[in-house]
This record gives structure tokens, C-alpha cells and sequence, in this order.
């Protein structure tokens, strides 16, 4: 057994659109899915704008779940199970020909959605509605899984931290197969008031598509997203048995927790520059060969300061000459999917050698003065590509990813 | 003990066989009394649930969703006839279900 895990397919539900193709061509094109809030009346609240996935989603999930289970599903769970058959079929998996003992789902989950957004909530389905294991357990059963199944929780790091979770299950020969991804949305009055109260989204609500400019110096904070992202990783035995495409090779991460504050990162990006060394070491990468960051880029004050001395800190001289984007400039923070959707970004960069840009970047902040690949996208080598995770309460997570 | 009839029972499985076919998206063509309701429709056990309110409802019967559930775990139902004679056997015992078990 190599030990080798593999990325075969993804799936994406976006505020760009309702697959990969759409998706990654937007992306590509450097085009926002931000606009005006339709959730719910935003007129109110201080911020009006988020990167919601397109209204046609509401008929287009028909095609992928029968009433009765989408009766017991939020949006969001439903987000889940689109992008997760969609990474099925994409990675041309056919359960019923492998050992479904050897199959598993995790999911990063922060929360089910089941929000004043969430308009047929009734007694009787308020519960699955809730359950944060809900994603992972539709998915498994929707294609009758029986390895390991469970749901993580690490705020914006957890779809990242499902990543590691399958890379470790591989490895460990406990699975051959994992379906791993997540989905979320807090475009609800409620959470948008919260974060608001930590002046942690951006106010700049005209024109939507300009407010997240992460590493810009008039950034002022986040800009919400919502949507899902599923990869499918399998050990390369498993891939080449089947003869599929494999897009990347998941060559390892690092995932650490600051103990420093429930909401700001450790000073100067010390926690997040240990972060990335541990993936470096870890997947055997020496910090030469890295070409591509995908940063956690927020469009926050702290974030983006942070992540760029963390950087610094760990590739010296050579931090200037690696490309480092933000995916939320165009998509918004996904938060529990924000770890998966870029993870899909970078391995989609690693196979196509696209480097996906920074929009926004039209004042950059005089303190940042990494490659951020300003306004469009990028035809670049890309052999090794990080993708960085950050979430509150000091949740850290690298990834990298290696061309096959 | 309510009186049943030829005509209850064909109420009642009309009410099952819309409801199975509506819940789970197929024909009420492709519904018999043979078909398994988890494996053949993909339903759940809160059907049964569901059901049992727009029975109680339907024929005003005093019935705890608990005695039926001592019973269904001595009688499980497997099928849409299982279903719709247990439903029967509800209609016509109510709560004095549980002596039949």
C-alpha cells in the first residue's frame, strides 16, 4: 500500500452557481457572488449583503432528493447532499461495486441551518433539522455506507479539519473511500446582528460585489457566503483499481489550536505560522517547492495581518515569490464549507495550473505586500498549493495538496 | 369497540396507499399490499406515526401513541397490508390493543 490519499471528485453548490463547472469558470473569471440579501429582510441590519446561492436552487435539490427526506432537511443539509452526489458521480464511484464497509462520510458542521430563514420547521422535523450529525448521516444513507460516519465542529476550520479526518482514515487503512465535505449558512437576521456586534462583517454594502477585499487596506471585515463543498479522497490503490481521474494528492496537514482567544488569532500569526510548518513537515514538503497559498483570507483587519506575517514568518525572502489568493473575495466566507470549497479551489489549481485571483485588491494595504494575484486569475505551475483554515476559538488548519 | 366494516377497510387503505404515494413520490400503481415500506419505498418509521394521527383523527379514537408502540414492537410491520391491518386492529380495540398482543 502506498499510503497514498487522493482527490477523485468534488462538488460545489455556490453563490457563483449550483456546480463545479459554474463555479470553478466563475472563479476563473474573477466574477463576485455577492449581492443584496433575499433570504430575509435585511433593511435593518447593519450589513444587507452576502454571497447567496442562486434562488434556483430551491427546484433544482428536486432533482437529487425525494420529498420525504427534504422535508426532514434544512437548505443547508440539502446544500450537503447535492454537492455530495454531484462529487459521487464526478469521481464515477460506483458504491455498489466496492466494499460499502470501507466507505465513509465526514462532515464539517458548525450548524444545520435550522434558522428563522428555515420557513417549514415543524415539530416533527425540527430534530433531523437540528442534528448537527444530520449531513454526514443522509449522505451515508443515502448510498447505505457503513464505515465510519460522523460530523466535526471547528467552526471555519471544520470542513478543513474533515479533510485531515479522511486523510487519516485512509491512511490508517480504516476506510478506501471517504466522502468528505461541508455546508453551511448564517444568512439569518439573528447571526448577521451577532457577528455584527463583533464588528466582524464588512458595513460596505454598495456596491455588494466590492465589500470583501481581503489584504486591501480599506477591508472592513467579512462577507458572509453559504454553500457547500464535498471531495471524495481514496487511497490511490482504490483510485487506479477503478481507473479514475484523480485531480491532487492530499499530501498531508497540520491542524493546531492557539489557547489564546475565543475570537481573535494569536499575535503576529504566530499560531497560524506554526500551523503551516507542521504541514510542511508532515507531508514531507520543503518550503521551496510550496507555489500556491490558498489563504484563509478574510477581508478582517486581523486576519489578513496576521496571515501575511504568518507567512512571512514561515517562508522568509521566498514569501514574496509564492501567489497567495483569497476564494472568499468572490464567494464570500462559507464558514463550516469554507475549508472544503477551497480545498477543492486549490486542488483545481494544482490539476488545471490555474491560479485563481484576489478580487477587490483595488488599494492594497502598504503592510501586505505578499503576490496576492490581484483582480485575474492566473496560468501558473502549480506543483504544491497549501490551503489555509483559521476559526474562531483558535481552530487551525493547513492542507496541502501535491499535482499527481 | 367500533363496529368495522368492508367499507373501513377500503377507507383506510385508500388514506395509506395516497399517503405512501405522495410521501414517497411513486404511482399509487406501483403500491400493493406486498410492497415493503423501507426497502421498496424508501419510507421511514415515522409514516406510521403520521398515519396513525390522521387515524385518530379521522375515526376520534383514544389511543396513547405509547400503547402502540408496546404493540408495534411485539408486531412489527413490514409491509403496507402489515400497516393497514394493524391500523384496523387500532380502529377497532383502541387502547385495548395491547390485550391482543
Amino acid at each position: 500500500m502506498s499510503g497514498k490519499v487522493v482527490v477523485t471528485g468534488m462538488g460545489i453548490v455556490s453563490s457563483l452557481g449550483l456546480d463545479l463547472e459554474t463555479t470553478w469558470r466563475g472563479l476563473v473569471a474573477g466574477r463576485s457572488g455577492v449581492n443584496y440579501i433575499t433570504l430575509f429582510d435585511a433593511s435593518e441590519n447593519q450589513t444587507r449583503i452576502a454571497g447567496e446561492i442562486p434562488a434556483e436552487f430551491s427546484e433544482h435539490y428536486k432533482l437529487y432528493i425525494k420529498k420525504r427526506a427534504a422535508g426532514q432537511m434544512t437548505r443547508v443539509t440539502k446544500m450537503c447532499i447535492v454537492a455530495a452526489k454531484d462529487a459521487v458521480r464526478h469521481a464515477g464511484i460506483d458504491f455498489g461495486q466496492m466494499d460499502k464497509t470501507r466507505c465513509s462520510v465526514i462532515m464539517g458542521v458548525v450548524n444545520t441551518g435550522n434558522s428563522s430563514v428555515e420557513i417549514d420547521t415543524t415539530p416533527q422535523n425540527t430534530v433531523f433539522k437540528s442534528m448537527s450529525n444530520a449531513m454526514s448521516a443522509w449522505v451515508s444513507l443515502d448510498y447505505q455506507l457503513m464505515g465510519p460516519n460522523y460530523a466535526i465542529n471547528t467552526a471555519c476550520a471544520s470542513s478543513a479539519y474533515a479533510l485531515a479526518g479522511g486523510y487519516d482514515m485512509i491512511r490508517n487503512d480504516q476506510a478506501d473511500v471517504v466522502i468528505v465535505g461541508g455546508a453551511d449558512s448564517i444568512i439569518n437576521k439573528e447571526e448577521i446582528e451577532g457577528f455584527n456586534a463583533l464588528y466582524a462583517l464588512s458595513v460596505q454594502n454598495d456596491p455588494p460585489e466590492k465589500a470583501s477585499k481581503p489584504f486591501a487596506a480599506d477591508r472592513d471585515g467579512f462577507v458572509i457566503g453559504e454553500g457547500a463543498g464535498v471531495i471524495i479522497l481514496e487511497s490511490e490503490e482504490s483510485a487506479l483499481r477503478r481507473g479514475a481521474t484523480i485531480y491532487s494528492e492530499l499530501a498531508g496537514y497540520g491542524l493546531s489550536s492557539e489557547g489564546y482567544n475565543i475570537m481573535a488569532p494569536m499575535k503576529d500569526g504566530e499560531g497560524m505560522a506554526f500551523t503551516i510548518n507542521k504541514a510542511l513537515k508532515s507531508s514531507g514538503v520543503a518550503m521551496e517547492e510550496v507555489d500556491y497559498i490558498n489563504a484563509h483570507g478574510t477581508s478582517t483587519e486581523l486576519n489578513d495581518r496576521y496571515e501575511t506575517l504568518a507567512i512571512k514568518r514561515v517562508f522568509g525572502d521566498r514569501a514574496s515569490q509564492i501567489a497567495v489568493s483569497s476564494t472568499k473575495s468572490m464567494l464570500g466566507h462559507t464558514i463550516g464549507a469554507a475549508g472544503t470549497i477551497e480545498g477543492i479551489v486549490t486542488s483545481l489549481s494544482v490539476y488545471h495550473d490555474i491560479i485563481t485571483p484576489t478580487i477587490n485588491l483595488f488599494h492594497p494595504d502598504p503592510d501586505l505586500d505578499l503576490d496576492f494575484v490581484p483582480h485575474v486569475s492566473r496560468n501558473q505551475k502549480v506543483n504544491i498549493a497549501l490551503s489555509n483554515s483559521f476559526g474562531f476559538g483558535g481552530h487551525n488548519a493547513t492542507l496541502v495538496f501535491r499535482k499527481y | 369497540m367500533a363496529q368495522i366494516t368492508e367499507n373501513t377497510r377500503n377507507e383506510v387503505k385508500e388514506v395509506v396507499y395516497d399517503f405512501f404515494a405522495d410521501e414517497c413520490e411513486v404511482d399509487v400503481s406501483e403500491i400493493s399490499d406486498q410492497t415493503n415500506i423501507i426497502k421498496d419505498l424508501d419510507g421511514d418509521s415515522l409514516m406510521f406515526l403520521e398515519l396513525i394521527e390522521v387515524f385518530k383523527k379521522k375515526y376520534s379514537l383514544e389511543i396513547e401513541l405509547k400503547t402502540i408502540g408496546k404493540y408495534a414492537v411485539k408486531n412489527p410491520v413490514q409491509t403496507i397490508g402489515e400497516l393497514i391491518d394493524m391500523q384496523m386492529l387500532i380502529i377497532e380495540h383502541e387502547d385495548r390493543i395491547l390485550e391482543l398482543a
